[in-house]
């Protein structure tokens, strides 16, 4: 097609502002890829910190517990609920834990805790407990009387492993106060304030006699095979596991904050997507302005010789869909190219505490079918819809005022 | 009795700019025959330039009419008017007549392309055109390889190849050497002589003046001398 072909012409004629007009939406198309690909990242490496460090992709607890913490408070039919969650094919794992408020004391001070009764073994398939410890070792199955604090509780209450505490907490049935003595076997470093100072685990057996709980659970911990299923809360699952009195939560319920981090992300992204866009729309009009009045009287001889107003629109169309199709190439091999190098080397946050949730990992970019169709999709229409102005400009020439060098 | 092409009746065109009114044209009224080869000429601002515009479509005047193969070209408007110009009329201008981006071959076609002219009638038009006008073999080069006498007769080429009623040149040699410039004319006037093609010039060059089969002056919009030769 002839007006297509004038329009390709057009546009590789003068190399120069091709490229720096392909570079620019290239460059900004790159950033907007990047930056995508980093939230993912950021957002999927604080679910993982937020989950695997302890609280689990979801949770099972009775109707009203997580909002008071009662000990009377226990997950309704257990027992049932351990068996049929044995044969969910979603899941991976889970656990059970009690909590309850607790007070650590030392001989040089007193430390309120979180206290969490933990199965030690398929506690170690659900959280990061085990990993954290600095000092000493992690609970055993068979050895009673241990304790695990964290490394801010062990500079409070001045101990280390091996140290004695007196544990007390408020028993289920009477609230009258029970205590007994545990020895440090290890501290854990989290790199989470609260966690460090405000949280210990013992043996879950140990915890039930303690709190007086006989068989009763408090919380369930959840592992999904995968982390999507666990933050969708369209999910059947929740509303099985949310009967009889009790509720199962995702993650997204559990940690609101990373959901409001994740619409911020989201939010973000729209941001940075109409800023690219806009930048997008300023460089094809400018280009085709500026090829537009260079060429004023080529124009002129084409609307002379018969072209119609409409077909010289269609050049201009085709012109911003040639020069976007250039930009996007460069973009994505560029953006391709910034991916790989950071998917390598990531960008280091951590430590930095963001909605409660501290980073505690490198942060890689991660690539996505959308960065790569999507968002070139759009710069494409986007260009198209910029083209409107200079193309309706074209359209409405007068060939004599055009030529007026001439004529 | 050859046929009456282009009919200008009182056209007038009055051009406003700032309240100040300049008057380009005053009712001026002139007849062209099919097959005639009619240099205007006149000193600069004697409206030659405002009537050629006026003839080809490519300006409205401010009263009259002008009527070209009998249909009213000065009424026409958007894709009408352009599909008519691209029917009509074959235009030279004085320079810059050629796509910089097209071959010689796809310029000329170029017309024809917008007409719907299947490939095999345009292949054998533009090869016959080149030949006409001494260019066969240069289909495939770019403008920029021609020379300025070349490039102007791929002009006529263009202007020619799709049958037009009437061929308006606007100053087809004002930057050509004498040399060059009489060549071309040559070429235009065995066209016009072979084909019976209708040519209108706007002209200040003598060499075009004396070639005319009809010279008509021009001075502040009307027509001083209307003159017919052999």
């Amino acid at each position: 097609m002839i007006l297509l072909k004038l329009a390709w012409r057009n546009v590789i004629r003068n190399t120069r502002r091709t490229v720096l007009s392909g570079l620019a939406i290239g460059i900004t198309l790159a950033c907007l890829i990047f930056i995508d690909g980093i939230y993912i990242g950021m957002i999927g490496s604080m679910i993982r910190t937020a989950t695997d460090s302890l609280l689990g992709q979801g949770q099972i607890h009775a109707d009203g517990f997580r909002d008071t913490i009662e000990v009377e408070k226990t997950i309704i039919n257990v027992n049932n609920i351990i068996k049929s969650l044995g044969s969910e094919e979603l899941l991976s794992g889970y656990t059970e834990r009690t909590v309850s408020v607790a007070m650590l004391s030392s001989a040089a001070g007193v430390n309120s805790v979180m206290l969490y009764g933990i199965a030690p073994t398929t506690e170690k398939r659900m959280s990061m407990v085990d990993e954290a410890i600095q000092e000493g070792d992690y609970l055993s199955s068979e050895t009673a009387g241990q304790i695990l604090i964290g490394s801010k509780t062990a500079e409070i209450l001045e101990v280390g492993t091996g140290d004695r505490l007196v544990l007390t907490v408020a028993q289920a049935d009477t609230g009258q106060l029970s205590q007994d003595m545990f020895r440090v076997t290890g501290i854990f470093h989290m790199g989470m304030r609260e966690v460090d100072s405000g949280m210990a685990f013992i043996n879950i057996n140990q915890s039930r006699k303690l709190l007086s709980l006989g068989n009763a659970t408090h919380e369930i911990a959840l592992k999904f095979n995968s982390i999507d299923d666990a933050g969708d809360r369209s999910l059947t699952f929740w509303d099985k596991y949310s009967q009889s009195g009790n509720e199962a939560l995702g993650w997204r319920d559990i940690v609101p904050q990373l959901d409001g981090v994740i619409e911020l992300s989201d939010m973000s992204t729209v941001i940075t997507s109409s800023l690219v866009f806009c930048i997008v729309a300023v460089i094809i009009i400018h280009t085709l302005f500026m090829s537009l009045y260079e060429r004023m009287f080529e124009f002129g001889v084409l609307r002379a010789i018969g072209t119609r107003p409409a077909s010289m629109a269609l050049v201009i169309f085709f012109e911003a869909a040639s020069l976007s199709l250039i930009s996007i190439i460069f973009g994505l091999g560029l953006g391709l190219l910034v991916m790989k190098i950071f998917s390598v080397y990531g960008i280091n946050y951590m430590g930095i505490e963001f909605a409660s949730v501290t980073i505690t990992e490198f942060i890689y970019p991660v690539m996505t079918l959308r960065q790569f169709t999507f968002f070139p999709a759009l710069i494409f229409i986007f260009a198209l819809v910029a083209a409107i102005y200079p193309a309706v400009f074209a359209a409405r020439l007068t060939p004599a005022k055009a030529m007026q060098r001439s004529m | 009795m050859p046929d009456e092409i282009l009919k200008i009746q009182n056209v007038s065109k009055i051009y406003s700019t700032d309240g100040i009114e300049v008057h380009a044209l005053r009712s001026l009224s002139l007849s062209i025959e099919e097959g005639e080869f009619t240099a205007i000429a006149g000193p600069s601002g004697s409206g030659k330039t405002t009537l050629l515009n006026i003839i080809s479509g490519l300006d409205t005047p401010t009263s009259g009419q002008a009527l070209l193969a009998g249909k009213p070209i000065s009424t026409m408007k958007g894709s009408e008017l352009s599909d008519f110009r691209r029917d009509h009329i074959g235009f030279i201008f004085q320079a810059y007549n050629l796509i910089p981006v097209l071959t010689v071959k796809e310029n000329i076609e170029y017309i024809m392309l917008l007409q719907g002219i299947q490939e095999k009638e345009r292949y054998s038009r533009v090869a016959s055109i080149l030949k006409k006008v001494g260019l066969d073999g240069m289909e495939n080069r770019q403008p920029k390889q021609l020379s300025g006498g070349q490039q102007q007769r791929v002009a006529v080429a263009r202007a020619m190849v799709s049958n037009p009623s009437i061929i308006l040149a606007d100053e087809p040699t004002a930057n050509l050497d004498s040399n060059t410039g009489a060549s071309l004319l040559d070429i235009m006037r065995d066209l016009n002589k072979s084909v019976g093609m209708t040519f209108v010039f706007s002209t200040h060059d003598t060499m075009i003046m004396e070639r005319a089969s009809r010279l008509v002056l021009l001075r502040d919009g009307e027509i001083v001398t209307d003159e017919r030769r052999q």
